[in-house]
């Protein structure tokens, strides 16, 4: 008999059905708040903090005179304050708009109580493993097939109590499971949840570990460590490789990942080369931060096929996408 | 993975830039409009029927043959390769007059200048003349003879205005049917006619008062007979003067060829598959020359064309490429009818010129401009043991997806004998060309056609004419959404605003029929459902009676014998589709702007009722003043309120509520000619709509887009695709027997990698699990949409999916572009 798993809570930022990116069939995808790295070319900046954030979209909002200044009264730090007219997308309509002073802002995420368009909301939100099955297994019909949940971050290992409780439910109802991660968490938590995860979707970003320090602000030695481990202990695992020009793309990185993926051997299922995209870059100022990659554009078609043979060559199963 | 994109022979790349080159020289076919202007100005009193066939003898036997220097396939409907139709006995008066009566300047402007549909001096002279007798004998004039009172006011959309007879009163024919054209290809003309005779002769011996209109029926049907045999015979004897003309060896021998084959298809069965596709056409062209061509269906083509395709490859007459080049050949000349729908106005068309746009441009987004408007393909056998897909289905399919044309429509049936190489292509030719094909749920289909009382192996026989509509293929006369449907932008959603405003339509306040409360008159929600029911009820009853005066109009006066020609019925009880010949009859009409309309009940039900935390005065007030002054009342029920779309029972019952109510009420109502009540749910203009609508209570202002069809609405939906088809999948399909699309949209990094084609595929079977009836979706992106306003010449190919029918994103208005552009980033 199994002990009864908890009901452990956690901070996610969203949960997506149809996520067809995230492992084999179709998915629904939870993502968990917090990461350990911070990677340069990262698309989901609002999965970085392990705690809220406010959040500005702009388009959203319908003008300080409409709300009455809803969110500047909020403010007791006076963060907020009314800003130049500016027209509302998408309307012939001029608006005054807040500004936000991310100085003075405590992130106490008042304002976002008050603004009913959600214009100012909040990065994530507090939950437990009961909630969040309750609306993956909403999805259930669809995960037929090689179909299921898949769990990504973030890092989910960063928040073990609450993974390893979700993934065992979800297992005992049946669900096909994936573990989307940087590998980047101590071995003993890959050992405890290596039973309740069908296949790993794992990010292997550079094999130099000094300059996978530089792009992600940590070292790969853990990383390369687990992906071993997970491969001897009868884990299967789907390497992802982000293609990033000039941060990544060297020859010799392509060969050594491709040489790292041979080493693993039967358990890697496939790998995926994943061509650098810049949709990202839209979130950044929603969190007023800055996207610090400059000068990169995506990689062209031609060399990412270049890339692919690579792996090609050593008998890997691997696909770009 | 195979991405099936074979190549095309050097002739159909050539006849496809032949289109592109024609769509810059249009001309409106006006060979067709003297020919029955002065067969019915010269037989006034000749009987109806007799009448219809004298024209339409006149019309096979006097036409001009046209047969082009590069064509696979013979001639046209009209006296040219895309000539653009008009039919004058369904024009109105007013069009002809305003257009043509013009000043001079404002004609040439409009019909003379490069890129317009040309029209020229001698043809105005001729249509303004040609009015004159028509106004009083053309369709709408004859409806208003026979029209009771009641229903009047609603040609000017007024009360039950919510009723589309303004569309019918001005003279749209009919069409959406699915003749037997199996039974043109594979028993042809002759042998038709042979029968008729025969039961002919039958009634002379014993004429009685029952049998006597069949007797000039069967006269009637052998007129068009022999007509038919004797074009087959003109089209066989220009292929020989042709050949004659040629040096070319080749091409003679295929023209002589051509020449024996005419001499045999009409009059015989076809033998081969050219054969089979030139009877198909020439069967087309005699729908056209009726005017029945609004969105008809050839049927479930590969059925009858795909044993022809593999006696041929048998027997060494094609090999698969020039079997394929001859389905090519095939995909493209069943679109080149055109059909000019809507008619536009001179200012319009002189707006348009001056805007650099072109003829299609005001068609609507090319909606419905094609005859012979949905293909069906794939299926079952009658007996339900095996599947009908063939060689055929396949290259049709192989056809769409290389050619990427945006007509006529394509829908794929899909059970459990569809092969996975038909599943991959249909999903790969989706993916590329804009939603082609939709793909229709067997299951949910089938069982829909049984509860109407059709035999399973005629069910089994289900074909998809119109957008999304089913009839039995080849046995049902349908009329289906087109005496007047619910209407565009109406039906449902005017009852909601009676309800709302006291029986009173606050954008133009004309009163209804039923007087009632204002919304905060009513004490609690269920007092205000009941008024919906009274007010719904009523006009369903409304409609369904108008439905038999409009279905007398065509049975006294108007027979529809083309259709008659080939629905299996008729020819057996001797009587017209329009006297309830056919095997089968149904009636559909469509309901529509379902979110919109759900989503409101629901804001009305739990802000004013539930929560209790917005007065019912308030909300009211707020509608009133079309959220003037309540913006952040309209941005609560837009942000905090659930919507439609997100699998969250509270808004879907609502919108499963009023569904099923009106379905169930109007399915219940006698249909025309005996036939059933079908209702589904599909939209074609809900920008058009929307713009005669008053704001709703689901935070939608005065003139918005209302929602399209069962899809939710659009910027509500925020659970995602797979909640989304969870939402959709609780509405009633089998009982929505008319058809409903849902239309999703995937960007286009979304269908990358060797899985994609699984996933979309479990994604729709999914659906269907859970109860869908039809799917659609487009791949694009929006940024490619983006580019395509700005430089529409470089994305002539570009195919988007609406809402039951695909259309080349550049001939769509800017509204609709940008209200499709809207959607899309919504990322459903």
């Amino acid at each position: 008999m199994e002990e009864a798993y908890v009901n452990a809570k956690g901070h996610i930022y969203d949960i997506q059905g149809y996520a067809v990116h995230d492992g084999p069939g179709i998915r629904t995808t939870v993502y968990t708040k917090g990461c350990p790295l911070r990677c340069l070319w990262c698309h989901s900046p609002e999965s970085q903090e392990f705690g809220f954030q406010l959040s500005w979209l702009d388009v959203k909002c319908i003008g300080a005179e409409a709300c009455e200044d809803a969110c500047i009264k909020a403010c007791p730090e006076g963060a907020l304050t009314r800003g130049g007219p500016v027209k509302r997308t998408g309307t012939e309509e001029t608006v005054i708009r807040p500004e936000i002073d991310r100085a003075k802002c405590t992130g106490c995420l008042k304002c976002t109580e008050v603004c009913i368009p959600k214009a100012l909301y909040v990065a994530g939100w507090e939950t437990d493993v009961d909630t969040v099955y309750a609306r993956l297994m909403k999805d259930a019909v669809f995960f037929e097939g090689e179909g299921g949940v898949t769990v990504s971050g973030g890092e989910a290992m960063s928040q073990f109590d609450f993974t390893l409780n979700l993934c065992r439910r979800l297992k005992d109802s049946g669900i096909h499971i994936c573990l989307d991660t940087t590998g980047f968490a101590p071995t003993e938590r890959f050992a405890g949840i290596l039973p309740w995860i069908d296949l790993f979707l794992y990010d292997i970003k550079h094999m130099d570990s000094y300059r996978h320090e530089k792009l992600t602000g940590v070292p790969n030695t853990l990383i390369l460590d687990n992906a071993r481990y997970i491969a001897s202990h009868g884990g299967a695992l789907q390497v992802r490789f982000p293609v990033i020009p000039k941060l990544n793309d060297s020859p010799e990185n392509i060969a050594a990942t491709a040489d790292f993926c041979a080493e693993l051997g039967d358990a890697v299922k496939l790998v995926q080369l994943l061509p650098y995209h810049q949709a990202g870059r839209v979130k950044y100022p929603r969190l007023g931060w800055t996207y610090r990659l400059k000068n990169v554009a995506p990689p062209s078609d031609a060399f990412m096929e270049k890339a692919l043979e690579v792996f090609k060559a050593r008998g890997l199963p691997c696909q770009i996408h | 993975m195979e991405n099936f994109d074979y190549p095309m022979t050097a002739r159909i790349l050539g006849l496809k830039e032949k289109r592109k080159r024609i769509n810059k020289d249009l001309r409106l076919n006006f060979e067709r409009n003297r020919i029955i202007t002065e067969y019915y100005r010269t037989h006034k009193n000749e009987y109806p029927i007799l009448k219809r066939a004298g024209y339409l003898y006149t019309w096979l036997t006097t036409r001009e043959i046209n047969i082009d220097d590069d064509d696979i396939f013979l001639g046209d409907a009209g006296p040219h390769c895309r000539t653009v139709h008009f039919d004058i006995e369904q024009t109105s008066i007013s069009w002809i007059e305003s257009n043509f009566g013009d000043t001079d300047e404002r004609f040439k402007a409009a019909w003379q200048v490069p890129g317009s549909v040309w029209v020229d001096d001698a043809d105005r002279e001729w249509i303004l003349e040609a009015a004159k007798f028509w106004e009083d004998n053309n369709i709408a004039a004859l409806a208003i003879g026979l029209m009771p009172e009641d229903f009047m006011p609603m040609r000017m959309g007024g009360p039950g205005g919510n009723m589309n007879l303004g569309k019918f009163l001005s003279g749209s024919y009919p069409g959406h049917f699915c003749p037997n054209y199996k039974r043109a290809v594979t028993v042809g003309f002759g042998e038709c006619k042979r029968i008729a005779q025969e039961k002919l002769e039958a009634i002379r011996a014993n004429t009685t008062a029952e049998n006597v209109r069949s007797e000039l029926f069967y006269m009637a049907y052998i007129k068009v007979c022999d007509g038919m045999i004797q074009m087959s015979k003109r089209y066989a004897e220009g292929c020989r003067k042709k050949a004659a003309e040629t040096a070319d060896p080749v091409r003679k021998a295929e023209l002589l060829q051509m020449a024996d084959s005419c001499d045999w298809i009409m009059e015989h069965p076809a033998r081969t598959l050219w054969e089979g596709i030139q009877s198909l056409f020439f069967y087309l062209y005699l729908l056209i020359a009726d005017g029945t061509h609004w969105a008809d269906s050839p049927g479930l083509i590969d059925e009858f064309l795909g044993p022809l395709a593999e006696k041929d490859i048998a027997e060494g007459r094609l090999t698969r490429e020039t079997a394929q080049e001859l389905i090519d050949a095939f995909v493209l000349h069943i679109g080149d009818e055109i059909i000019m729908f809507p008619k536009p106005n001179n200012q319009q068309l002189i707006d348009a010129h001056a805007a650099g746009r072109t003829f299609f441009d005001l068609q609507g987004g090319g909606q419905n401009i094609a005859a012979g408007s949905l293909i069906t393909i794939g299926g079952m056998t009658p007996d339900g043991k095996a599947g009908v897909y063939n060689i055929v289905t396949e290259m049709v399919l192989l056809g769409y997806l290389r050619l990427k044309v945006a007509e006529p429509s394509l829908a794929l049936r899909i059970n459990k004998y569809t092969p996975d190489r038909i599943w991959a292509i249909a999903i790969q030719c989706s993916i590329r060309s804009g939603g082609m094909p939709q793909f229709n749920n067997d299951d949910v289909l089938i069982q829909a056609m049984l509860d109407r009382g059709v035999p399973i192996e005629d069910a089994r026989q289900y074909a998809v004419f119109g957008c999304v509509e089913p009839a039995i293929s080849g046995k049902e006369w349908s009329m289906a959404a087109n005496c007047g449907s619910f209407g565009a932008g109406a039906g449902p959603i005017s009852v909601l605003q009676y309800i709302i405003h006291g029986n009173e339509d606050p954008m133009s306040h004309r009163k209804g029929d039923l007087p009632c409360k204002k919304l905060y008159e009513y004490d609690t929600f269920e007092e205000l459902q009941a008024e919906f029911e009274r007010q719904a009820k009523h006009y369903i009853d409304k409609m369904a009676r108008m439905y038999h005066f409009a279905a007398l109009v065509f049975r006294t006066y108007w027979p529809i014998l083309s259709a008659s020609m080939m629905t299996e019925g008729c020819l057996e009880k001797g009587k017209d589709v329009s006297e309830g010949g056919a095997t089968y009859n149904g009636m559909g009409s469509m309901i529509n702007a379902i979110a919109t309309i759900g989503d409101s009940l629901y804001a009305i039900k739990k802000l004013c009722f539930e929560d209790k935390t917005v007065t019912t005065r308030e909300l009211y007030d707020a509608i009133a003043a079309n959220w003037e002054g309540h913006e952040m009342l309209r941005q609560r029920i837009l942000n905090t309120l659930e919507h439609y779309g997100n699998d969250d029972d509270g808004p879907d019952s609502l919108v499963v509520w009023f569904t099923n109510l009106w379905v169930d009420y109007f399915n219940s109502r006698p249909g025309v000619n005996c036939g059933t009540n079908n209702c589904g749910a599909l939209d074609l203009a809900w920008v058009m709509g929307g713009r005669f609508q008053w704001a709703t209570p689901d935070g939608r202002k005065t003139g918005d887009p209302l929602s399209i069809s069962s899809d939710p609405r659009q910027d509500c939906i925020k659970n995602g695709p797979l909640a989304y088809v969870k939402s959709v999948a609780k509405m009633p399909w089998v009982k929505l027997r008319c058809g409903g699309a849902i239309n999703s949209r995937f960007d286009a990094n979304s269908v990358k990698g060797d899985d994609a084609t699984a996933k979309v595929r479990n994604l729709i079977s999914t659906y269907f699990k859970l109860g869908g009836i039809q799917y659609h979706f487009t791949v694009a992106d929006s940024e490619v949409m983006r580019e395509a306003q700005k430089h529409p010449e470089d994305y002539q190919d570009l195919i988007v999916r609406i809402a039951g029918f695909s259309a080349y994103f550049t001939h769509m208005s800017k509204a609709d572009q940008d209200d499709y552009i809207n959607r899309f980033e919504l990322g459903v």
